[in-house]
């Protein structure tokens, strides 16, 4: 059984910005919520897509260092960007798609120093439109 | 208004940078990535003269 296994390729851009250097974790929820049609005389569950409800997590280092992941961010709190995600720096494919969250909206930006750890931040990027790409 | 990249993370530095929108343009140059390609200094309203 082939598998897709990504250590330290993956691609992650938040607009222009590739951030991927401070990034450990991308999480792509692309999810479209079921609204219940179920109705009299079926004898179970139904459902039908509702409205789209994406969302990409990012874990990255809080660096405050020139073209971090502050200077990145600090711009981009109550506003909506897109973000990217891909499993290698390798071309577009069918075996390398690239996952597009357009519009997604930063709610908030939690930072968390720890004596003896170096500093994240987990951001989540909510709604907007979300699709893979090939080519 | 053009602008010029500044920092690796966007593209070549030195190359143009076509922003998406308005709002990219001021997040990216708030966070110094890229630099106004053709604007003036904010502080100087008229070209300088030699003396």
């Amino acid at each position: 059984m082939a598998t897709s296994t990504y250590l330290s390729n993956p691609v992650v851009k938040i607009g222009a910005v590739d951030i991927s250097d401070q990034c450990t974790s991308a999480t792509i929820n692309q999810k479209t919520t079921a609204l219940d049609s179920t109705a009299f005389g079926d004898t179970a569950m139904k459902n039908v897509a509702g409205l789209q409800d994406n969302s990409i997590d990012l874990e990255l280092y809080w660096s405050t260092a020139a073209s971090e992941t502050y200077a990145t961010l600090k711009s981009l709190i109550g506003t909506s960007v897109t973000v990217t995600v891909q499993g290698s720096s390798a071309a577009t494919s069918a075996t390398n798609p690239l996952g597009t969250l357009t519009g997604g909206y930063l709610e908030e930006i939690p930072v968390e120093y720890k004596v003896g750890e170096l500093s994240k931040t987990s951001i989540t990027f909510k709604g907007g439109t979300f699709a893979w790409s090939e080519s | 208004m053009k602008y010029l990249i500044v920092s690796d993370r966007v593209g070549t530095p030195g190359d143009k940078f076509e922003p998406a929108s308005p709002e990219e343009a001021a997040a990216l140059l708030a966070g110094g990535f890229i630099t106004q390609a053709d604007g003036k200094s904010a502080k100087m309203e008229t070209e300088p003269t030699e003396e």
